[in-house]
């Protein structure tokens, strides 16, 4: 097969396969697929539109800046200008969220003003000629769309001189043809772009200047500082312009997560679980605001091509759609045991067998239940949204944004959490200037409108707080009765004991009506929250309600490829599931060799054993100990069998030859990092 | 126009270059013959470019002029060329009715000298001049020519001799530098564009004061303040503030014409304030620049910048700077927050760039104090003065591997971090943010490629930060300690 390029490699076929793989029962796991599919894809048709709306707004005001700033750079006073109008657009480190932002921007600066944009990456120009190729060909192919062919001069074309492929004199010509305000070059990771070819192209766009109305974009991943000094003076010198930054893409994050999970509307939820990981993920390791949607997308997808129940969550579902052994499936559900279990409890054993019987009636109320439990999750969330207002009103610290605070409540841990005790203590301390902003932040939020069980009266509270402000003749704010400020101590000396005690200050009559005002709004506020706040774990039908497997994304999301093929080769047991070599792994982790394993995890596990320097004699002797003596043929056989151990070693980068010692090889792979 | 009417206009225009344009005048006239080959040399912003431009197109001659900024490579040189004297000769070349295009398919390609030579030869031999008889006079002028990206050894002495095998052909090169020895010709011209010294500095940005009032003071309120008045003002504030600029600015650096003239712009709207505000009176020279100094001490006005300062001053709601004004200059650094283990991922990078790998075993084995090893081998005093070494972060990064990398990021984390492809993705960032670079070894194409090394592309000051914004004190952890 040498001589050829490529080929189609056919795996031998196998007889039998491994017995991992076989299924237990039979039952058809497609079932209901197509109708879960359209589900899923209205539920998320729904959550992609709140993405994109929550994108857009995020970096809606930076675009606005940038694109007034290429609308302003041709207008006249700029015409003499003597330097390229410069954008620095500061895009953040999650470089793959510059494509998505540029493309965002691109397509606003064709909108809003007559200019084109060009975008280009470090891919795309390794040196100048190709990033002018890659610009004409971007500039001229757009135009084919809308010109016909036969309306291009031929001019210089056929008879004359032609241009070479990385003139500028094309984009001339297109512009001639065009005529558009500014061209627009968006340089979209410009830390990946060699500095001196980044000098080359400002001091060619200079040059070009009084011809093209170049506006140059740099999409910067450090700062706009950092930038400026990778440039020498003489390119700055031709450049002048302004800085725009993008909002950073945790706050973004956190914006999306609070739409897209931690919202009221939302039909299926991730639980905390998953939330934490993709959260976790996102701190920690990317920040970037596309692979929380895809994480988000991901386990939507999981949760209706693997879950059978999830065709409760589909909108107007009758009765006759849905086949029998989803409402096996039903049945087994913890949630659903519980709830069976509890109603035996109550004696009614009437419903619990009815239920366990008839499909219609564990039809009917599977719906109900879900629609229930959907409402209390709004309940939850919305009752996640009013604590993080009164925190921010209240100026609490430690800042408690509303992803952590929802996957606390999700998990179950909000009910009597500290963090909520604090904050109710806060009310009840509160001073009538705070009360009057925390009452105007509420109304902002709006609580009883996607929260039925909020009934705060929150237009009683601010008429009567104005009364009793307009009613208070000192300039101070009301204070309430918990206030610290309202007590004194007072120290007394009997017996040579210092003692103190503490006095509550005389209340005045405002403050003593306000005190009670306040007292009330804290304990409907109080009752609130205890209504609000209820365990999703213990809801019914939460597994279709909620999902939160960690399985599949994990492998997804953030796979292992060197633990994996670390620990292929350092215990092939864990991956054959053969007999021969478990006795190879003996106690305590500690592996002894064994000769059935394959040859090249026998060489690996001796690599392990030995120093930065390898001398492959001793290799060869070691390994042929082991080896050797079960093939009987000879030493040749074994040789063979190391030699292409060692090689396959190599080829994974596990070492190298060195050139320190003869007969030495190099490690250059440590295990576990 | 007349010779001399073109005289007194490129006088005027370009003050300071007199006797430049009277040889250039007398070189390349209409009716005298002209030299086959001409170097106008001279330093940057000497005027070069624009006086020679401006007095082709004002005499009228046939000319093309090759700016050889905008040629990618030394072919794109030669067909750009032929397509300029193609230009050329279609606006000069007939005159009155007959305006017949010249037919331009035998100079489709121009691949190389020669069939460049051949092709103007060519060009040349049909061309007409303005009083319809053969051969005439064309000037090629290639700017910059000493710059050409890609050029051939043999470019410029080829083209040095274009005029000798074209009859009436004139090439003028403009270069830095005088051509002497790579023209292999004895006896070429010369025409050098000396370095302005400062009275014509002044004179010549004198010709054009900028305006102190932006929008003309209220005509009511002062009603005597004409626009002629305004002007003397302006040009007498201007004179002076020029004279202060080069005192105490650009005598220092930057003493070309278009550093100077960028540079005194930068301040004069920020000089003028006061007089604007109404504080001091137009020609209260001495105590506006008593009151301004600070902008003739900083440094940043003779620091070219993308971002212009009045951009700056303008974020900060126009609030008036104070008088003396601290240069806040802001440690180069990340604008935006990295993710967590990427921060710990550069500090690891630094030290395995910064600690000479033997020390690894004192400085991150886990079960050794790593406490009490840092800082052993800081100097003492005596020392320290004996032997006078460089502080590590002071050198050049050296390069390591990619496995020492990660074993010191892993030492540096307390805790446990699963082995995800996130990290190395996250070193693939990096890398294209040229915080980490690659630097050869092989299969170096690969960013993540095996026996790669690697080394980082910042410095202690960022480094210093982003330990700072993870509660990691660097220092305690580089070699030798850092005394800052
Ligand atoms: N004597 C002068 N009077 C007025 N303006 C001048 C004079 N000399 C130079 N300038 C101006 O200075 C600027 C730079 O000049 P020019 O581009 O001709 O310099 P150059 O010698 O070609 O520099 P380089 O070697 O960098 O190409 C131009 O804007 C030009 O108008
Ligand atoms: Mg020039």
């Amino acid at each position: 097969m040498e001589h050829q390029r490529c080929y189609i490699y056919a795996p031998p076929e196998l007889a039998e396969r491994s017995p991992k793989r076989q299924r237990t029962s039979e039952g058809n796991p497609q079932k209901l697929l197509r109708e879960r599919m359209q589900t899923y894809r209205e539920i998320w048709s729904h959550q992609e539109e709140k993405i994109q709306a929550t994108l857009e707004e995020a970096d809606i005001v930076t675009q606005e800046k940038i694109v007034k700033f290429v609308s302003a750079a041709s207008q006249p006073e700029h015409e003499h200008s003597l330097a390229i109008p410069t954008g620095l657009v500061v895009v953040g480190p999650s470089i793959a969220s510059h494509g998505p932002f540029f493309e965002r921007l691109g397509r606003r600066i064709k909108e809003d003003t007559n200019s084109a944009n060009f975008v280009l990456t470090s891919g795309e120009s390794p040196n100048l000629k190709t990033f002018l190729k890659n610009l004409i060909k971007k500039a001229t192919s757009r135009v084919e769309d809308d010109d016909d062919d036969d309306l291009r001069p031929s001019t210089s074309s056929k008879n004359g001189p032609k241009l070479l492929d990385f003139d500028l004199g094309h984009l001339q010509e297109w512009q001639n043809r065009n005529r558009v305000q500014n061209i627009v070059v968006t340089i979209q990771d410009s830390e990946a772009f060699d500095s001196s070819l980044l000098a080359e192209i400002v001091d060619l766009f200079y040059s070009w200047l009084d011809r093209l109305p170049f506006v140059l974009l740099f999409g910067i991943a450090t700062s706009a500082e950092s930038f400026e000094e990778r440039l020498s003076g003489k390119s700055l010198r031709y450049l002048e312009g302004q800085e725009f930054d993008v909002t950073q893409s945790s706050e973004t994050v956190e914006k999306l997560f609070s739409t897209t999970v931690a919202s009221t509307d939302i039909p299926l939820r991730i639980g905390p679980n998953l939330s934490r990981r993709i959260l976790e993920r996102q701190r920690d390791h990317v920040q970037n605001v596309q692979d929380f949607s895809d994480g988000l997308k991901y386990a939507y997808m999981s949760h209706f091509y693997a879950n059978h129940t999830s065709i409760f969550l589909q909108k107007g579902l009758s009765f006759k759609d849905v086949p029998e052994d989803v409402f096996d499936a039903v049945r087994t559900l913890p949630s659903f045991r519980r709830w069976i279990e509890n109603l035996l409890g109550d004696r009614d054993t009437q419903q619990a067998r009815k239920l366990l019987e008839s499909d219609e009636f564990l039809f009917t109320n599977t719906v109900q239940q879900v629609q229930a439990g959907q409402n209390i999750l709004s309940g939850l969330s919305g009752a996640c949204m009013v604590l993080v207002r009164l925190r921010k009103s209240l100026q609490m610290t430690p800042h408690a944004p509303i992803s952590s605070i929802w996957t606390r409540a999700a998990s179950g841990d909000l009910a009597g959490a500290p963090l909520l005790r604090e904050t109710m203590l806060l009310v009840k301390k509160i001073s009538s200037d705070k009360f009057l902003q925390l009452l105007t932040s509420m109304e902002e939020l709006d609580a009883s409108a996607f929260s039925s069980s909020f009934t705060v009266d929150l237009d009683e509270y601010r008429q009567k707080l104005d009364e009793l402000v307009t009613a208070n003749d000192t300039s101070a704010p009301l204070r309430t009765q918990h206030d610290v400020r309202n007590d004194s101590l007072r120290t007394t000396v009997v017996a040579q004991k210092v003692l103190l005690s503490k006095h509550k200050a005389a209340l005045s009559e405002h403050d003593k009506a306000y005190s009670e005002l306040v007292t009330r709004f804290h304990d409907e506020m109080e009752n609130y929250f205890v209504g609000a706040i209820t365990n999703p774990n213990e809801l019914l039908f939460s597994e279709i309600l909620i999902y939160d497997l960690k399985s599949p994304h994990t492998e997804v999301f953030q796979p292992k490829p060197r633990f994996a093929i670390e620990r292929a080769l350092a215990s092939p047991h864990d991956y054959l599931g053969c007999d021969c070599c478990v006795a190879g792994a003996g106690e305590d982790g500690q592996v002894s060799f064994s000769g059935t394993q394959p040859p090249t995890a026998i060489l690996y596990q001796m690599y392990l054993e030995s120093g930065a320097i390898i001398n492959v004699s001793d290799l060869w002797s070691a390994f042929n100990a082991i080896l050797g003596t079960q093939v009987e043929d000879s030493d040749t056989k074994t040789m063979a069998l190391f030699q292409r151990s060692l090689a396959e070693l190599r080829y994974l980068g596990f070492i190298k030859p060195s050139k320190k010692k003869t007969d030495h090889i190099a490690k250059t792979m440590w295990k576990g990092l | 126009m007349l010779p001399d009417e073109i005289l007194s206009q490129l006088n005027s225009e370009f003050p300071c270059r007199d006797t430049q344009i009277r040889q250039l005048a007398a070189l390349y006239s209409a009716h005298l013959p002209s030299p086959s080959l001409l170097v106008a040399h001279g330093l940057t912003a000497t005027g070069k470019s624009a006086l020679i431009k401006c007095y082709l197109s004002d005499s009228g001659l046939p000319h093309a002029i090759v700016n050889s900024k905008e040629c990618i490579t030394g072919r794109h040189l030669l067909e750009r060329t032929m397509a300029a004297c193609l230009d050329a000769r279609d606006k000069h070349g007939s005159v009155g009715e007959t305006k017949t295009k010249i037919d331009r398919r035998p100079y489709a390609r121009t691949e190389s000298l020669n069939t460049l030579v051949v092709s103007l030869g060519k060009l040349m031999g049909e061309w007409e001049g303005e009083d319809g008889m053969k051969g005439g006079k064309f000037v090629l002028v290639f700017d910059g020519i000493d710059a050409q990206r890609e050029a051939p050894a043999t470019l410029i002495p080829a083209l040095a001799r274009f005029g000798e095998l074209i009859p009436n052909l004139s090439i003028i090169l403009i270069t830095t530098l005088p051509l002497t020895h790579s023209l292999h010709k004895p006896g070429v011209p010369h025409l050098h564009f000396p370095p302005y010294p400062r009275t014509s500095l002044l004179e010549i940005l004198n010709t054009f004061p900028p305006k102190i009032f932006l929008s003309p003071p209220d005509a009511d309120k002062f009603p005597d303040y004409t626009p002629d008045l305004s002007a003397e003002d302006d040009a007498w504030l201007w004179n002076r503030f020029l004279g202060a600029v080069w005192e105490s600015l650009s005598k220092h650096t930057g003493r070309d014409l278009v550093s100077f003239r960028n540079t005194s712009m930068r301040i004069w709207r920020e000089f003028v304030r006061p007089v604007v505000d109404g504080t001091f009176g137009t020609r209260d020279f001495s105590r506006l620049m008593v009151n301004r100094r600070h902008l003739f001490q900083l440094e940043d006005s003779v620091l070219d910048r993308i971002i212009s300062r009045d951009a700056e001053a303008s974020k900060t709601n126009g609030e008036i700077l104070p008088a003396t004004p601290k240069i806040v200059k802001k440690a180069p650094g990340l604008q935006h927050d990295l993710p967590y283990y990427t921060t710990y991922l550069l500090i690891a990078a630094y030290l395995a760039s910064y600690n000479p790998s033997r020390t690894d075993i004192t400085y991150f084995m886990k079960h050794t104090d790593k406490r009490k090893n840092r800082r052993r081998t800081g100097p003492t005093k005596a020392s320290a003065t004996k032997a006078r070494k460089i502080s590590r972060h002071l050198l050049t990064p050296s390069p390591f591997p990619l496995d020492r990398l990660l074993a010191v990021f892993r030492s540096l984390i307390d805790g446990d971090v699963p082995q995800v492809a996130d990290l190395l993705t996250q070193i693939s960032t990096l890398c294209s943010m040229r915080l980490l670079v690659k630097s050869g070894g092989m299969g170096s194409s690969d960013v993540l490629g095996e026996g790669g090394r690697w080394r980082v592309g910042f410095g202690w000051e960022f480094v210093r930060g982003l330990g700072r914004s993870v509660g990691i004190e660097v220092g305690e952890y580089l070699v030798g300690g850092v005394d800052v």
